[in-house]
């Protein structure tokens, strides 16, 4: 068995996204979806309709009224608002927990994963993916791979942190010389064993290196972009901190400036401290149905 | 005791138990201010180089933004008893991206804006470390005005 399949054949103890995420998931991916399935997919859960309504009623919705029932959640606050919002509290406890390999405290991994998530819907307004909930769970989970591989990165850590200080190179490059694999390819191939749609698979894999899909790819393009807001402003650093390439062709093909990464990043910070806010919230209440 | 300033945040103290930290500087600046006579400190951690691009924002919170930033770290610093020309300053942060040709350019942004303002005011740098491709976090002990900067456990006093 060689190293890479060593670390997969550990994948299992990965806590999986919750089965009623998954299959979100798929209903989001299915632009033919509608409400009413949404509606469909989320009903049976009754963790997931109680957790959903209690964030609709959140105070960072600000309704004049306490929604009750799904339907009329999504009617008044429409359904991408609520999935998104659902998403980012829901992979909480797959990307919550500490990363010590990456040298990321509890909670940075899932702040860094929400804030990319929110930077994308941003940039999305710009790059116009066909679908702007799936490119917002792209983001979320684009580096799950840190994940997989956090555990075994430790003992190489030392040459990783070596090549990338002293040879120039970025981080995916030294993990790929120094593992034989990065954290993008694991990342990939674990979204491919719980199977996620192809989309998502494409932009964990590409989204440190979007130049190396021709054509570009405009889902793994707005992921990368959001990537980078989040590094500037210094969202979830870990060891590796912005060692991963700049690829000025990217913000040249939505035409995009300096300053329209300024705005985003300052917007970026505005909501991801509401979303926080929302998951302190969300955490301190009791739980009323075990899943 | 750690007090600890959040991205787009800035915190002053005068309590000698208190060390100001800021976590995971990428291309923002982190600004320690210390008056060694009073023993007043401030951090600030700003984000972006100018207010300009968004006038709302940094009325709500002038931290993001050095040209509000600044001023607002100086001036709480003085409420508490710092002087000027006292003051002893030292400035961390402002990493890049990787091959970064000018596009993705806020951490230079960001130091050369710090610069300019410092520049006007009289202000002189004592101690910095800036740019790279480094996540830093920075200490500043109240009751003495040691700086620290701490990247990938390795720790430097400025």
């Amino acid at each position: 068995m060689n190293r890479m399949e060593e670390i997969l054949a550990r994948v299992g103890e990965i806590q999986p996204l919750p089965g009623t995420i998954l299959h979100l998931i798929d209903v989001i991916n299915d632009p033919r979806s509608s409400i009413n399935e949404i509606v469909e997919t989320i009903r049976y859960d009754q963790a997931l309709t109680t957790r959903m309504l209690r964030i609709c009623n959140s105070a960072y919705f600000g309704l004049s009224r306490e929604v009750c029932s799904l339907e009329e959640a999504m009617r008044l606050l429409g359904t991408v608002k609520v999935l998104q919002i659902l998403m980012a509290v829901h992979t909480g406890a797959l990307l919550r927990r500490g990363q010590e390999g990456y040298g990321l405290e509890p909670g940075v991994l899932w702040k860094q994963s929400v804030a990319t998530a929110l930077a994308s819907t941003l940039f999305a307004e710009r790059t116009k993916p066909d679908n702007t909930s799936l490119t917002f769970t792209a983001a979320l989970l684009h580096d799950i791979g840190k994940v997989v591989l956090n555990s075994h990165v430790t003992a190489e850590f030392v040459e990783i942190v070596r090549r990338v200080n002293e040879e120039g190179a970025s981080f995916i490059e030294a993990e790929q010389q120094v593992l034989g694999f990065s954290s993008t390819e694991i990342g990939a191939l674990l979204a491919e064993a719980w199977k996620l749609p192809e989309t998502i698979i494409r932009c964990i894999r590409y989204h440190r290196t979007p130049g190396e899909l021709d054509p570009p790819d405009v889902v793994v393009d707005t992921v990368y972009l959001a990537t980078c807001v989040c590094m500037l402003c210094g969202v979830g650093l870990g060891s590796d901190g912005l060692c991963y390439r700049a690829d000025s062709r990217v913000m040249e093909r939505y035409r995009l400036k300096e300053s329209d990464l300024e705005v985003i990043g300052a917007q970026m910070l505005v909501d991801l401290k509401r979303v926080e806010s929302i998951y302190t919230e969300d955490m301190a209440q009791p739980v009323l149905v075990n899943n | 005791m750690d007090t600890v300033v959040d991205i787009a945040d800035m915190r002053v103290s005068r309590d000698p138990q208190v060390d100001l930290v800021t976590y995971s500087l990428g291309s923002c600046i982190g600004v320690a201010i210390w008056d060694p006579e009073v023993r007043v400190g401030g951090l600030l951690h700003y984000m972006l180089p100018q207010s300009s691009i968004s006038p709302e924002k940094a009325r709500t919170n002038p931290a993001m933004f050095a040209d509000t930033g600044i001023p607002y770290l100086f001036r709480s610093a003085y409420e508490l008893g710092a002087v000027k020309k006292r003051l002893i300053v030292k400035v961390a942060g402002g990493s890049s991206l990787l091959d970064d040709n000018g596009t993705f350019n806020i951490g230079k942004r960001n130091y050369i804006i710090l610069r300019k303002i410092f520049w006007k005011n009289g202000i002189l740098i004592d101690a910095e470390d800036v740019g790279g491709s480094i996540s830093r976090t920075v200490r500043l002990e109240v009751g003495t005005g040691r700086v620290t900067v701490k990247n990938r456990g390795k720790e430097i006093e400025l």
